[in-house]
């Protein structure tokens, strides 16, 4: 069967509408993003109204007679109507994904392409830190990052970003070492161009789509990095609406029947998750060259 | 294969059996046993080195004082010390001790065990002195001069000034008898070695785990019903809650207040409540301390008063410290958070107590007043400031972070932002004591029924001292210190309530604190531990209990 010509570009879209689960990833990470961008006309209440409305106290939502009107997912300790922090939440865990995400590719990025192109005794002695970083667990890497640089969610961010660039420096590395080899860099050489010309102009371009897809993995696992360390009271501090330290400080209630302070927050994070690791599987299917059937 | 198997499975069935067997054995002997789950673990197992619940209520059941408190009360009652006297000046109080008592490691209690006691806290030349902190030695005993043995049975103590608190302070864990052969012995390991004279036996110490303690068969009362306490250390309260539904714990500290409905709806546990003997404040560091050098708990004239490291400029002003007071909705804090478990604090002791000013009219929650003074104060947009946050339960905030936050959220309200500051428990006594903060959550637990333990520890001047204070605002007035120091002095209890209520008149205008909670004290046990009691002073002793 002949096919009409297509674009790159065509091609690639084709292949990912036809990976259903791929879609819905995108559809779940397009609706946390749509709420997050317009967070301030979606959410019913102030995340963190000032004064504190106290009295509203661990009320539950829809689902239950003796809940407020206006808060239909119930409201947290101190009052907070939990449907709006959450939406609030999206976007810091969003922007804490990407962030992170980012920080983590441009270090990934130089020292995957320092060690892959220049090669020799820089790639050994560039490999064998990246080797020695991974040796150690991430959160706990994270942990101590955080204990030195200090709390907050602004650091999180560093230190996921910190945690992850080793992986993203081995991607890199992998495939510059790939393209390296290729023809047209050797013909770059030839005519005699720089280093840094070939490197940005030929090498980083041709190398990025491993990154776009582990980089959307990866910010699967940020978001749960930096939700965990806002659990542990490392990430974002009070009153920020984020969804691991929602679900922390809620937990304590649980046991008494506030089931819902704890359960939503942990739905929010599930959600995000699942999305990009979806959306980051069908990425990789359609960019990897060796999955190509 | 098949054989192997069947080797393995008759094995399996012969050690079950061998198991169920001895299970019978054990059940035989009935021990028992009462496991109760504290918040936190011990510090140290020497009660004259500690200043903390969780400490305390483990060395309570191991030592004794010459005299103790009555059960669920304040009122002194011969303890290890059968009678006392004092003289008519008031400055030497003459004990007679109890005869046939053992340490638990066999050795004899006397009067050198009592002098021994006492001098290793108060004698610097003292071999043991440099062994510990003492840090309540300071704070309450420092009236103490020395002790003199009279005969093996017979002690004296000297005191430098008169001291209307003292008899009570005697029966605090502070000055409890501890075994001088076993100090001899383990030398500066000796609080990992508890050896007193008191119901139980120290067992064995799992650092963050438990502390076992058995029956002491040779106690001087009648021996205790249980066998042995096991404190197990559950940090978190709902974990606690669910241990003790589960029924693998007797007993637990700290319920969390949003859970006592479901408490009292289950038949299998009871609880227990009284009004506690403490108070939960926000303190303000009005900026100033001092340096104590000698280590004589007084400041005295060649000790200068600095700023200290938590300095603060508008909190240095009064008009800014009332206008936090009038930001703060405590009434909305003690029905929500607390869920009743408290009362509004106006004072910074709890009503019952001698002295207690109920005339003082509270502030109110007024932000628009707290905008005017701000104003006033010249900090008409607000201004950044941090607030540390205890991470722990105490007995009077149950759940400091979650205040914390109200707190935050009210103060944001009258263009107050405000960081919250968390730090381990340890480390946060540390730095606060060192006045580190612009603000803290803090708060006191009454240690012997008298106003003095509130008052002059918590807000006097002198207890201002940069490292060691009582004081975490480091508020100084001469005034109020000069009261404190007459009432204390003072055997006339009309005269004594006098001044302690002319000085919270003082302090309510100078407002270094906000005062929130007076909070009750609560206790989950399972429905057939019975006779357990209550103390104001939060002190927790398991000798009368039993497990039906």
């Amino acid at each position: 069967m002949i096919r009409e010509r297509e674009t790159k570009t065509q091609e690639l879209i084709r292949r990912f509408k036809y990976n259903k689960s791929a879609v819905f990833g995108l559809i779940l990470i397009l609706f946390l993003v749509f709420i997050a961008i317009f967070a301030d006309f979606i959410a019913p209440n102030d995340p963190t109204p000032s004064p504190p409305e106290l009295e509203n106290s661990l009320k539950p939502g829809f689902w239950s007679n003796e809940g407020l009107e206006g808060y239909p997912l119930g409201t947290d300790m101190l009052g907070r109507c939990i449907l709006s922090r959450i939406i609030f939440g999206a976007r810091i865990s969003l922007t804490v994904g990407f962030i992170a995400v980012g920080i983590a590719s441009i270090l990934g990025i130089i020292i995957g392409v320092t060690a892959g192109y220049f090669g020799k005794w820089i790639d050994s002695l560039l490999m064998r830190i990246v080797d020695i970083i991974f040796s150690f667990p991430a959160l706990l890497l994270a942990i101590v990052i955080v204990a030195t640089i200090g709390q907050g969610l602004d650091k999180a961010m560093i230190a996921i970003g910190i945690v992850y660039s080793p992986q993203m420096a081995r991607i890199m590395r992998g495939s510059v070492l790939y393209i390296k080899e290729m023809e047209y860099i050797e013909a770059q050489k030839a005519i005699g161009s720089k280093n840094l010309r070939i490197i940005f102009r030929h090498v980083i371009p041709n190398s990025l789509a491993p990154v776009i897809v582990y980089g959307t993995l990866m910010m699967a696992s940020a978001i749960l990095d930096a939700a965990a360390l806002g659990f542990l009271g490392l990430g974002a501090q009070p009153p920020t609406p984020e969804w691991g330290a929602m679900l922390s400080e809620s937990r304590l209630y649980i046991v008494s029947g506030a089931w819902w302070a704890a359960t939503f927050p942990g739905i929010a994070i599930i959600l995000a998750v699942l999305g990009l690791n979806l959306l980051g599987d069908g990425l990789r299917d359609i960019l990897d060259p060796r999955l190509k059937t | 294969m098949v054989n192997k198997y069947y080797i393995l499975t008759i094995g399996i069935c012969l050690t079950l059996i061998a198991a169920s067997f001895s299970g019978c054995v054990e059940e035989e002997a009935e021990e028992m046993v009462l496991i109760f789950a504290m918040a936190g673990d011990a510090d140290k197992l020497d009660p004259a080195d500690v200043t903390d619940g969780e400490s305390i209520s483990r060395t309570d059941n191991i030592f004794e004082s010459l005299v103790e408190y009555t059960e669920g009360g304040t009122d002194i009652q011969p303890a290890l010390a059968t009678s006392w006297e004092v003289s008519n000046d008031g400055l030497d109080i003459t004990f007679n001790l109890r005869k046939n008592v053992k340490f638990h490691d066999g050795t004899d209690f006397n009067a050198d065990a009592v002098v021994f006691s006492f001098e290793r806290q108060y004698n610097t030349s003292n071999p043991y002195h440099d062994y510990g902190e003492w840090a309540y030695w300071s704070y309450m005993y420092y009236d103490i001069d020395y002790v003199e043995k009279i005969n093996d049975y017979k002690i004296i103590i000297h005191l430098k000034n008169s001291n209307a608190a003292i008899m009570t302070s005697l029966a605090m864990f502070t000055v409890a008898i501890v075994s001088p052969t076993n100090a001899e012995k383990w030398g500066e390991d000796a609080f990992k070695h508890p050896v007193g004279t008191g119901p139980f036996k120290f067992v064995e110490w799992i650092k963050d785990d438990h502390i076992t303690v058995e029956a002491n068969e040779n106690y001087w009362r009648a021996r205790p019903t249980l066998d042995k306490i096991i404190f197990r250390v559950i940090e978190d309260p709902s974990a606690r809650l669910l241990a003790i539904q589960a029924g693998e714990i007797h007993g637990m500290e700290y319920p969390d207040p949003s859970s006592f409905d479901l408490i009292k709806s289950d038949s299998d546990l009871q609880l227990l409540t009284q009004a506690g003997m403490n108070v939960g404040y926000l303190a303000m560091n009005t900026g100033y301390g001092y340096y104590d050098e000698n280590e004589n708990g007084v400041q005295d004239s060649d000790e200068n008063w600095v700023e200290t490291p938590g300095y603060f400029e508008p909190l240095t002003n009064k008009l800014v410290r009332k206008a936090i007071n009038y930001a703060i909705d405590k009434n909305s804090i003690i029905d929500n958070l607390y869920k009743g478990t408290a009362i509004v604090a106006k004072n910074g002791m709890p009503p019952f107590m001698l002295g207690y000013n109920d005339d003082i009219v509270d502030y109110s929650y007024d932000p628009d007043m707290a905008k005017d003074l701000l104003e006033e104060a010249g900090y008409p947009n607000g201004f950044n400031t941090t607030l540390w946050v205890m991470p722990v339960s105490r007995p009077y905030m149950f759940d400091p972070p979650k205040i914390a936050e109200a707190i935050q959220s009210y103060l944001a309200d009258v263009n107050i932002n405000v960081e919250l500051y968390q730090i381990d428990w340890s480390t946060y006594l540390e730095e606060t004591e060192n006045g580190n903060h612009p603000m803290c959550l803090l708060g006191w637990t009454g240690d012997n029924g008298d106003p003095d333990n509130f008052m002059r520890v918590l807000y006097g001047s002198d207890s201002a001292s940069i490292g060691t204070a009582g004081n975490v605002a480091f508020y100084n007035n001469s005034l109020v210190q000069e009261k404190f120091t007459a009432a204390l002095q003072s055997y006339d209890v009309t005269e004594r309530a006098k001044l302690y209520e002319e000085a919270q008149v003082l302090i309510h205008e100078d407002a270094p604190f906000v005062y929130l909670a007076h909070a009750t004290q609560n206790m989950v046990f399972l429905s057939n531990v019975k006779g357990y009691v209550l103390n104001p002073t939060e002190r927790k002793f398991f000798y009368p209990v039993e497990i039906e």
